[in-house]
């Protein structure tokens, strides 16, 4: 990778869905720096889960070109996979397997084998506090628990670059705090987070940047605490938020 | 490799930990295979065993009505019903208790019915011989025509009909021909009195003989078991489609597949260890419900399966019917948005699959148009190869056609999936 080269490069990017004239995501552009926490926030619809999707490699976009660490899908869609981490906001684990099980599966898959996987799995274990529940099947854990497993799965890899979507979604704050602080020392190992919430207040303090996307568009983007200096009529990211996306009720 | 092994590693404990599933997989194959066996078999079972109760009103009390009344019950097919608590049959009480479902079948011989064959017998004889004015031969010319009335139940099936009628006209005629050569006789006794009486002796002019052709020197007999284990198997190994259909809507579902396919290389390797695993099932499948065709079903008293002497045939066939069923299976599962999509359009394609592919209903009884149709069913693939192996001693090169097609369905199921994915990401 040259210095200075952004992890993430999007140009121009747009995504029609077959059958619909409105764009998903309207001819966005953006960088991301190596190290960054970045905060793809929006209304529900706006674009959030269609922009991840793209950047995963789950589809294509229909204009618009999309760089991972200077590479792009159609060329080295392989080793673009083995540098991210995706931390999907459904569970996406075996809830018949236990939660060593998962791991040792989604280890397997990305390369890891013998007592590397062993040891990091214990090692993440152990960070999340699931030590004691490895061997219990998912379907038994909570909600707190399964999220940790989830982000676990997700990152077991080291990966570069983890996509996060809503990773902190209907947990208590025990949970939020241990997933957030291990977030924190993960990116402080140097990995790039890209996150999506609807806490508001939580990407604040989270993010080192974010982008506001709505109807496909970014509306605004930058440091959270230049966004809210500069324009003095907002007190926080949440009001800012609100003033541009509108006060109106917003579905899929 | 590593991979590959863990993905099959990870279906295993997947399907291993799903009872239901396996329940499904296993359990209700073996059900099916035993109750559609011995129903069959009881069915046939049933008429050779004299077990189907007929009502005999004989009213003629000479040849004709001892004749078919001897016929019906040295045929082992029915059971003959004359009297009720002692009480002579009438036709009245016949008609009532075959309309109230009591009898399949009632059969009333009218008076004086084998008197009027003799005088239609001779009727006959006498229009033959009517240019010879031959003293002393009486002269009859008068017929009349004799009615057997036979009330069936309307629920009765149209073969099951037809078989009784075929005897009581085996029967009738008979008698009738037996009459003829014995008055013919009389009558040419009568011509030539001087002459010695020619005696006409029973004698077969047809007989018939049943062999099952076969190519080779041994004999397999076509039984219940022979063409009901094949059949209910290659049933059995398709209904493999709902748990592998759902298996990879589950996994859409829950989240997984979109996790691995953020993967390198993962979903590929994910869906070859499925093709694997429920490949393994299916062959499991097929052993199973050959043990039940050995073992089982010959300890409940029906006939034991003959599996041949061409066992790779055999398991080529199991192996390239389970794949096709898989590659259905994968297609179905990729293309259906829920689950319920894939349950009840997997379900309902497999039937008409079967349909198609005579496990109910011989292809050679279809009409030529359906006939035409079932040489696109696999299901129909599949058996005519267990059929070859199992009763025809088919080998390897018998039947490496059913075995190519089954496997380019495979290949063609595969690509539906395979195109529908990147049509997904193009979507």
């Amino acid at each position: 990778m040259q210095e200075n080269q952004p992890i993430i490069e999007i140009k121009h990017l747009t995504k029609i869905y077959r059958g619909s004239n409105k764009p998903a995501i309207n001819n966005i552009s953006l960088d991301i720096q190596p190290g960054e926490i970045y905060g793809l926030l929006g209304p529900n619809g706006a674009g959030k889960t269609t922009t991840i999707s793209i950047l995963c490699g789950l589809f294509d976009p229909t204009a618009g070109n999309v760089f991972i660490d200077g590479m792009d899908y159609s060329h080295s869609s392989e080793k673009i996979k083995s540098i991210i981490g995706v931390v999907p906001q459904d569970i996406a684990l075996y809830p018949s397997l236990t939660a060593k099980e998962n791991l040792t599966f989604f280890g397997h898959l990305y390369g890891l084998k013998g007592k590397n996987l062993r040891n990091r799995i214990d090692e993440c274990l152990e960070l999340f506090g699931l030590e004691k529940t490895a061997n219990r099947k998912i379907k038994t854990y909570s909600g707190g628990m399964k999220r940790r497993i989830n982000l676990i799965a997700g990152i077991l890899h080291k990966p570069k670059l983890i996509f996060l979507d809503e990773p902190t979604v209907g947990v208590d704050v025990q949970s939020r705090n241990v997933i957030l602080e291990h977030l924190r020392n993960i990116n402080k190992e140097g990995a790039t987070l890209i996150y999506t919430s609807h806490y508001m207040e939580e990407a604040e303090n989270f993010c080192t940047r974010v982008a506001i996307i709505d109807e496909g568009n970014i509306i605004t983007e930058g440091r959270p605490k230049d966004l809210i200096k500069n324009n003095k009529e907002y007190k926080d990211l949440e009001s800012m938020f609100l003033h541009l996306t509108g006060k109106a009720l917003r579905d899929e | 490799m590593l991979r590959l092994l863990s993905s099959i590693y990870k279906e295993f404990l997947v399907l291993i930990r799903d009872r239901a599933g396996l329940a499904i997989l296993f359990l209700m194959p073996l059900v099916l295979i035993l109750i559609m066996t011995l129903i069959q078999d009881a069915t046939f079972k049933s008429v050779k065993d004299a077990n189907i109760s007929m009502i005999l009103v004989n009213n003629d009390r000479d040849s004709l009505g001892e004749a078919i009344r001897k016929g019906l019950i040295e045929s082992d097919f029915f059971e003959i019903v004359e009297e009720f608590d002692g009480v002579k049959i009438t036709e009245e009480m016949a008609k009532e208790a075959v309309a109230q479902g009591k009898f399949k079948i009632g059969i009333v011989i009218p008076e004086r019915a084998t008197e009027a064959i003799r005088g239609n017998v001779n009727a006959l004889i006498n229009k033959s011989f009517k240019t010879f004015d031959i003293p002393g031969v009486k002269k009859r010319t008068k017929k009349s025509t004799v009615n057997i009335i036979i009330y069936i139940d309307p629920a009765t099936s149209y073969s099951f009909k037809n078989s009784v009628m075929s005897s009581l006209k085996e029967f009738t005629s008979q008698l009738e021909i037996k009459m003829f050569f014995k008055n013919f006789s009389l009558a040419l006794a009568e011509m030539f009195p001087d002459q010695k009486a020619v005696e006409f002796e029973s004698f077969e002019t047809i007989k018939y003989q049943e062999i099952y052709a076969s190519t080779t020197n041994s004999e397999i007999l076509p039984n219940s078991v022979q063409h009901n284990v094949p059949a209910w198997t290659m049933f059995a190994m398709f209904f493999i489609v709902l748990p592998l259909a759902g298996n990879i809507i589950k996994e859409r579902d829950e989240g997984s597949a979109f996790r691995l396919k953020t993967m390198p290389g993962s979903y590929v390797t994910v869906m070859f260890s499925k093709i694997f695993i429920f490949l393994v099932v299916s062959f499991l499948q097929f052993l199973l419900m050959l043990m039940v065709g050995l073992y089982i079903l010959p300890a409940m008293g029906l006939p034991q399966l003959e599996i041949g002497p061409h066992k790779i045939a055999l398991a080529l066939l199991a192996i390239s019917s389970g794949l096709a069923a898989t590659g259905l299976g994968v297609a179905i599962g990729t293309i259906a948005t829920t689950h319920e999509q894939s349950s009840t359009f997997g379900a309902v394609l497999i039937i008409i699959f079967a349909a198609l592919g005579g496990i109910w209903v011989p292809i050679y009884v279809m009409p030529h148009t359906m006939r035409i149709f079932s040489q696109f069913s696999p299901l129909n693939w599949g058996l005519s190869g267990f059929y070859d192996v199992f009763l025809r001693n088919g080998d390897i090169l018998t039947v490496l056609p059913e075995v190519l097609k089954l496997l380019l369905f495979f290949v063609i199921m595969l690509m539906i999936a395979i195109g529908y994915n990147k049509l997904h990401r193009t979507k």
